[in-house]
């Protein structure tokens, strides 16, 4: 699954002020629930990086997910450097003490670890993508 | 100008710098604590991003979280508020090491100002005066009693390793010197394990004055008069004003002269305030000066008419003062209400919560800064200080009339405020004629017997 298609879909909510998108195909089921109260966005929009979560559950779930949150601020990337592969692909088993990423900040490159164990089913964020403290970064399916 | 800056700080103060960007067409970036994820002024910066969790070290306070932050916004600045990194020189002088512009003083002046010793000498230096004292240790009762007799009774005399009040016994006469010294230094020695002891002369229910600092890059200092801040308890400022009640106009131009004499010597450049103690017969004598810009700054702003914390952004952007000394008049009395989440009838304890219901004061004279709305949940994380509410009027009895029409409009709940506390404030006699002193509100408003056995 894309990250690009469920940015432009949560973009679709919040243009038409949408609370509920559910849309089934099939084995894939997203459920994308927004907040009561309306986003009032005053001109000019914050990016989607920008706008703090008006929904209590700030990434679109699927059932029963954990997600690898980032720890700090910085630049995410996906790989140890530029030639290697990542760290991780979808469908890799990772225990707590796998390292799954570097977020870097201020020229130094920290190591992240997944901290629980699952398998991984979505990446949540592109190579060299700034990310926030808390930002869900891999969505894993517990074991 | 920069192109954006990041706003490094929470509530009240960060949305004032948001709108000063606003304004001066600068994208502001927020930053925010996983405590403050829902707060709606983040909506008005032009990017928000998490640096922590809630507690202040995790998020206000992470000096490198929010350079993180600042690097990967692209910002050219960091405004660091009050509070929290404002007065931190290391912050400021990482910040400007990463090629990232500090909005404020430079780390040594802020250094310099920040050391109490330091900031003594630069007075003395500069001719503005200092409570008069021992400069130094002294070492034993005859030397204090020399000393004391020639600053003049009533002296207190202080531990220099001390703090919370310890340590200390105001001495009104020659009999009651020896004894006191013998006693301070036995409470030093048990509580600080440090028996020095100094002198300095006490003064008499003081009033506290402030004068409002600019100055540019280039070395141009002026003062933007001054701030009345006498209300306190327990050294937190309730009510500001503008101009001070308690001194007259030759009293005002030395006072605010001196101010910035000292701020040219300490090479001081954005906004700053220096802090005075005035007596009852208006000698003044030097306490600090913060380098920061301050909560009360508004008061300021609604008698001078100028928008401090753009100055702040446009004097870090290499712009000059254009603001002459002899240009910048005050006009009428501006007062500033503090209003907290907290019990003044409970020894002022903070009462976190939702704010449910909010109807705010308007109309004319009137300005609020807030960032709480109706909904806002007050986390127990941070100062208790939901909103700063000021007026402004050609008199200071218009503006007593309107401060009191505004507190009766302003509804806050169900959690606690001290708007009820105002109220009552804004009746006393003395308050109204312009006669009190920093030790006001504790003499008039101990609120449980249990805050008078403190």
């Amino acid at each position: 699954m894309k990250i690009d298609w469920l940015k432009s879909l949560v973009k679709v909510m919040v243009d038409n002020e949408l609370t509920r998108v559910e849309i089934r195909e099939g084995e894939t089921h997203v459920l994308l629930k927004r907040g009561d109260a309306p986003v009032v966005v005053a001109p000019p929009a914050p990016a989607p990086l920008a706008a703090p979560p008006a929904e209590s559950e700030p990434t679109p779930t699927l059932n029963n997910e954990l997600f690898v949150r980032s720890p700090m601020v910085g630049t995410f990337y996906s790989a140890p450097d530029p030639e290697s592969p990542p760290f991780v692909r979808v469908g890799d088993s990772l225990t707590s003490e796998s390292v799954v990423c570097l977020v870097e900040a201020m020229k130094v490159f920290n190591e992240i670890k997944a901290e629980q164990s699952g398998r991984v089913t979505r990446i949540l964020v592109q190579n060299a993508e700034a990310v926030e403290y808390d930002q869900p970064l891999f969505a894993l399916a517990p074991d | 100008m920069f192109s954006r800056i990041l706003v490094a700080n929470r509530g009240e103060i960060a949305l004032r710098v948001i709108r000063a960007c606003r304004d001066l067409g600068v994208e502001a970036v927020a930053v925010y604590s996983t405590a403050d994820r829902d707060a709606e002024y983040l909506n008005l910066a032009h990017d928000a991003i998490c640096v922590g969790g809630p507690a202040a070290g995790q998020s206000y306070l992470n000096a490198a979280a929010i350079i993180a932050a600042a690097e990967v916004t692209d910002v050219e600045a960091i405004h660091p508020g009050y509070g929290f990194l404002a007065e931190n020189p290391t912050f400021a002088q990482m910040c400007r090491e990463c090629q990232i512009e500090f909005i404020g003083p430079s780390a040594g002046a802020m250094s310099t100002l920040g050391d109490k010793v330091q900031a003594k000498r630069l007075a003395r230096k500069a001719k503005v005066p200092l409570v008069p004292g021992s400069d130094g240790a002294v070492e034993n009762e005859k030397e204090a009693l020399a000393i004391a007799e020639k600053i003049g009774f009533p002296v207190m005399i202080k531990a220099s390793a001390g703090g919370g009040g310890r340590g200390m016994r105001p001495v009104h006469n020659k009999a009651a010197l020896a004894p006191a010294f013998r006693s301070a230094r036995a409470e030093a020695e048990a509580s600080f394990k440090d028996g020095t002891l100094y002198l300095e002369r006490l003064i008499e229910r003081p009033r506290h004055v402030e004068v409002q600092l600019l100055g540019d890059r280039n070395g141009n200092i002026v003062h933007l008069w001054e701030r009345d801040c006498s209300l306190q308890r327990r050294n937190q400022k309730l009510v500001e004003e503008s101009p001070s009640p308690h001194i007259n106009a030759k009293t005002r131009r030395k006072l605010c002269s001196a101010a910035v004499r000292l701020a040219k010597a300490a090479n001081y450049h954005s906004a700053g305030t220096c802090e005075f103690l005035v007596d009852e017969d208006e000698n003044f004598y030097f306490m600090e000066i913060n380098a920061r810009i301050q909560v009360e700054h508004p008061v300021t702003e609604l008698v001078t008419g100028e928008d401090l914390v753009q100055w702040q952004i446009r004097i870090a952007a290499g712009e000059p003062l254009t603001l002459k000394q002899d240009n910048i008049k005050a006009k009428g009395a501006a007062i500033e209400c503090r209003i907290n989440a907290e019990s003044p009838d409970d020894d002022f304890r903070p009462c976190p919560g939702p704010l449910r219901r909010m109807i705010l004061p308007g109309g004319p004279g009137v300005r609020l800064d807030t960032h709480a709305h109706a909904g806002y949940v007050v986390s127990p994380y941070y100062d208790s200080m939901i909103a700063k509410l000021l007026v402004h009027r050609p008199t200071r009895r218009e503006a007593f009339a309107t401060m009191r029409r505004a507190l009766s409009e302003f509804v806050v709940g169900p959690v606690q405020t001290t708007i009820s506390l105002h109220r009552r404030i804004f009746d006393q006699a003395d308050f109204i004629r312009g006669a009190v002193d920093t030790g006001f509100i504790e003499r008039n408003f101990a609120s449980t017997p249990r805050a008078a056995a403190i």
